[in-house]
């Protein structure tokens, strides 16, 4: 289970990316985060694996209060909490296998990792991931001749290693073609389904949300606008989260 | 009244009183107008030029006139015709005209560079009333002293090659040879004594290696990204920049003045010297690199739970590896470039050779070095600017499972014995020592000591800055000699406008020769020739400089006509323009903002130059340097290094910003 309480986030310009937002995920949900760019989701998702520092609120994870930890702590409960990224974030001339192996990087020592060894059973599982997401025979490749959506599946698969409750995907598939959008999310629905893992994904297309998501929240302008199930998310609400303007538009 | 001529209007102002503000104080009137930048701009060069007429005068008499009992200097008639411009400047743009900056401009050029002409002692009349004089070094330098004829009169390489380049000796088998009974006992064998020209080599690459393997780990501590995320890392980082900053604005041969103290005379004075300024040449490379890396791999090893270090080792090296190998390449060009003239103060290497042939007058032999220097020189720029293109390019590797595994185990296995024989080689040859390092010589604390608590006493500064002045106004006067020679010649070695005909390539290729063959020679090695000339002073340090910085600029433009786009060229010879008229209106539109930019480069580029040219008789602050170190006065000396560190600090700060608002 996880809670946010009252979460804000003020950056030192002055900006309020956060305003007391609340909301609750249980184990096992696959939770849609949707709102206009710049409305604070990817702050949102940041705030929970403190990448970003949030300013005030608390975030629970597990009964855990993860915003009172100290550094060293909070190291250790981002190993149960992977990260996607809308730009891949790989080191592009590391192979894929390299990559994939640094997401067991927070159960190693320092000492042992600096010279690029891994234990035997960390590289059994990386091939293994690597096999369930269709890139088996990528392994010894360099990560920046994949494509798009090849270099997510390693983004995917990086978060896997970790052996994770909780999954933070920050626009997975906003920098790929649409066709791909819908792989990468069947990756993500199979984390979800098969190994319990909770996902909390933001998202552009209201069409995934319905697809996709157990549960959805709305941000505005860093606050929360709606928090409720996919279907709820009528003509009303929409123009509530994305603003008068705004059309609903299709992805295949 | 008509909507489509409304304009938002201004409050309106009086001419008379903008006009007359100007009088005043010059630009007050322009301030008045609401224009801020042209305020302060006519204000800084007004005062600016005033301050500067006022000093050379007063200081060197430059401009002096005699009028009755009043002696004073007439560019002061200059200013003040430039105070007038400025009062009918504020006048013209009260009634919203735009008058000529043109005039303004020329004014203020005008006093600069008669002012830069007078201290730099320039005097183009000596280049031609002494020319008979100087025939014979010129001879001297199409006969090169590399080949002799032997008393059977075949050509051999004289005796000067093997000095320069190395000769073989006969010498007693050494032990090991005997014991593997390959010769008799005291059987005479080959041994090749290598020369200046492979010491210098030597030096270079020592160098290079130790500077690149000292500046990894503190890059690190210069970069923002990564200080920030160590406790305390902001005062570190802060420290660190500043040190690399001070450290890089005195030049390698300034280095190599205090080095000597340290350890003496010798190649590895060099080494050390060439090694203290590349280790802050690539610090401030490196680091930057680091701070421009990708940030999306770092964030997501720290959402991982990596540590610190694991985020450094697996998220930032791969990332900087190509970069730092590129620059190493860079820096190993320039090393190999310096290290063609440290020898002058430092001793060893190929500088040291051409300051004792020249004080024997030697010309002939001073020629094949500079002849072979070429050589060498080119050959590395060459190397060094393919090996970059090759790492930064890119090799995708496909597959790294190699499929002979064997065969490639040995080849790397023999390249690094390779790489090994050729550093043990390289270390013997710049006669590294590094027990001299920690055994300094017993007066060297008391050295550092004067050095340190620099000389503040009026007189002191007068003298240091009078230098500095000149050393400054060297570098600009021999920047603009520099372009204006090398606009004509940058448009012959530009191949997209000479096309493909034998003569237009003809012309590349004999421009290109030239203007690489002047600039793989450092300024310093021309200094003897243009002190032989003209006499010791700053107009030979000028000269020198005009040289070296004709033909980098000349390459720097010729590649920036290379790189223009072609859409407008083009589209005028389409109109059907003559090559005359494409060359008005489709490439000077496009070059003149880099080529500004560039002279500004190579005129903070030549201010660094021309604080060593002294050392050679090219006058300026070397030349003070020089006689402080000899009369062992430290704590001039230390002025003079302060004073450097502060104006080479300003010009480079002062280009990067002009350069910046130029691109």
């Amino acid at each position: 289970m996880l809670k946010v309480e009252n979460l804000t986030k003020v950056y030192p310009n002055g900006t309020v990316a956060l305003r007391d937002v609340s909301f609750q995920v249980p184990d096992g949900e696959f939770l849609a985060v949707i709102g206009l760019s710049g409305s604070g989701k990817s702050t949102l998702l940041r705030c929970i694996n403190r990448i970003i520092e949030p300013t005030s609120g608390r975030i629970i994870l597990d009964g855990v209060d993860l915003t009172a930890l100290p550094p060293s702590e909070m190291r250790k409960q981002r190993r149960q909490i992977g990260m996607v990224f809308q730009q891949f974030n790989l080191v592009k001339r590391s192979s894929v296998l390299t990559n994939v192996l640094a997401g067991r990087l927070g159960y190693l020592p320092s000492y042992m990792s600096l010279a690029n060894h891994f234990p035997a059973a960390d590289h059994e599982t990386a091939l293994k991931t690597l096999a369930r997401l269709g890139l088996e025979d990528k392994a010894h490749v360099r990560a920046d001749s994949l494509s798009g959506g090849q270099q997510q599946r390693v983004g995917i698969a990086r978060a896997l290693m970790q052996d994770p409750k909780l999954i933070l995907a920050d626009e997975p598939v906003a920098s790929l073609d649409p066709v791909l959008s819908h792989s990468i999310m069947k990756h993500l629905e199979a984390c979800n389904k098969e190994d319990g893992i909770t996902i909390l994904c933001s998202l552009h297309f209201l069409d995934l949300v319905h697809r996709y998501a157990t549960s959805a929240i709305g941000l505005k302008g860093g606050q929360l606008v709606f928090q409720g199930l996919p279907q709820e998310i009528d003509d009303a609400q929409f123009k509530e989260i994305f603003g008068q303007e705004a059309e609903r538009v299709t992805i295949l | 009244m008509n909507m489509l001529t409304a304009k938002p209007t201004k409050a309106p102002r009086n001419a008379g009183v903008a006009a007359a503000l100007s009088l005043v104080v010059p630009g007050a009137g322009q301030f008045y107008l609401g224009m801020r930048q042209r305020a302060a701009a006519i204000l800084g060069v007004v005062l600016g030029l005033g301050v500067l007429i006022q000093w050379v005068f007063a200081d060197l008499g430059v401009g002096e006139v005699t009028w009755g009992s009043l002696t004073t200097s007439w560019l002061w008639a200059l200013l003040a015709l430039l105070w007038l411009w400025n009062v009918a400047d504020a006048y013209g743009r009260a009634r919203g005209r735009r008058s000529a900056d043109a005039v303004g401009v020329l004014l203020a050029l005008v006093i600069v560079y008669y002012i830069g002409w007078q201290v730099t002692d320039a005097n183009l009349e000596r280049l031609f009333s002494r020319f008979e004089d100087v025939k014979g070094v010129l001879n001297a330098l199409v006969h090169p002293d590399l080949v002799a004829r032997d008393e059977l009169g075949a050509w051999r390489p004289s005796e000067n090659f093997g000095d320069l380049v190395g000769k073989i000796v006969h010498k007693p088998a050494s032990g090991l040879l005997v014991a593997l009974g390959l010769v008799r006992e005291g059987a005479l064998v080959p041994a090749l004594v290598p020369g200046k020209l492979l010491e210098t080599i030597a030096i270079g690459l020592m160098a290079t290696l130790f500077s690149a393997v000292l500046a990894l780990p503190l890059s690190f501590a210069a970069a923002h990204n990564i200080m920030s995320r160590v406790p305390g890392g902001a005062v570190i980082y802060q420290v660190m920049r500043g040190v690399l900053n001070v450290v890089r604005a005195i030049d390698t041969l300034i280095w190599g003045i205090l080095i000597v103290v340290w350890v003496g005379l010798g190649s590895f004075a060099g080494v050390l010297a060439l090694t203290i300024h590349s280790i802050a040449a690539l610090g401030k490379l490196y680091s930057e690199e680091i701070e421009h890396i990708d940030p999306g791999p770092v964030e997501a090893l720290t959402a991982t739970g990596a540590g610190l270090l694991q985020t450094i080792r697996y998220a930032v090296i791969p990332q900087i590896v190509p970069p730092f190998l590129a620059f190493t390449l860079l820096r190993w060009d320039i090393n190999m470039r310096m290290a063609t003239v440290v020898g002058v103060v430092a001793g060893g290497g190929i500088g040291f050779f051409v300051v004792e042939t020249i004080r024997k007058g030697g010309y002939e032999q001073y020629a094949a070095a500079l002849w072979l220097v070429a050589l060498v020189i080119i050959l590395v720029d060459y190397v060094s600017a393919r090996w970059r293109e090759r790492i930064l390019v890119g090799e995708v590797l496909t597959d790294k499972r190699a499929p002979r595994p064997l065969a490639r185990a040995a080849r790397t296995a023999l390249m690094a014995a390779l790489l090994l024989a050729f550093f043990a080689a390289s270390w013997s040859l710049s006669q590294i020592d590094l027990r001299k390092l920690f055994e300094p010589a017993p007066t060297f604390w008391q050295v550092v000591g004067d050095f340190v608590t620099i000389d503040v006493s009026p007189a002191v500064l007068q003298v240091v800055s009078r230098q500095m002045l000149i050393t400054v106004f060297q570098a600009l006067i021999a920047t603009t000699l520099g372009a204006l020679a090398a606009i004509p010649f940058s448009f012959l070695a530009a191949r997209n406008l000479l096309g493909d005909s034998p003569v237009g390539k003809a012309a590349y290729y004999a421009t290109r020769a030239l203007l690489n063959f002047l600039r793989s020679i450092e300024a310093l090695l021309y200094v003897a020739i243009f002190v032989f000339w003209v006499g010791i002073g700053p107009f030979a340090g000028m000269l020198s400089l005009a040289i070296t910085s004709f033909a980098l600029v000349g390459k720097l433009f010729s590649e920036a006509i290379e790189n223009i786009d072609p859409g407008p060229l083009e589209a005028i010879t389409a109109a059907g323009g003559t090559r005359l008229q494409s060359v008005m209106y489709a490439i000077l539109p496009q070059i003149i903002p880099p080529f500004i930019s560039y002279v500004i480069y190579q005129w903070d580029i030549n201010v660094r130059v021309s604080t060593i040219v002294g050392f050679a008789g090219g006058g300026g602050v070397g030349l003070l340097l020089n006689n402080y170190f000899g009369m062992l006065q430290y704590h001039k000396a230390g002025t003079v290094v302060a004073m450097i560190v502060i104006v080479v600090t300003v010009m480079d700060f002062a280009s990067a910003k002009i350069r910046e608002r130029l691109v």
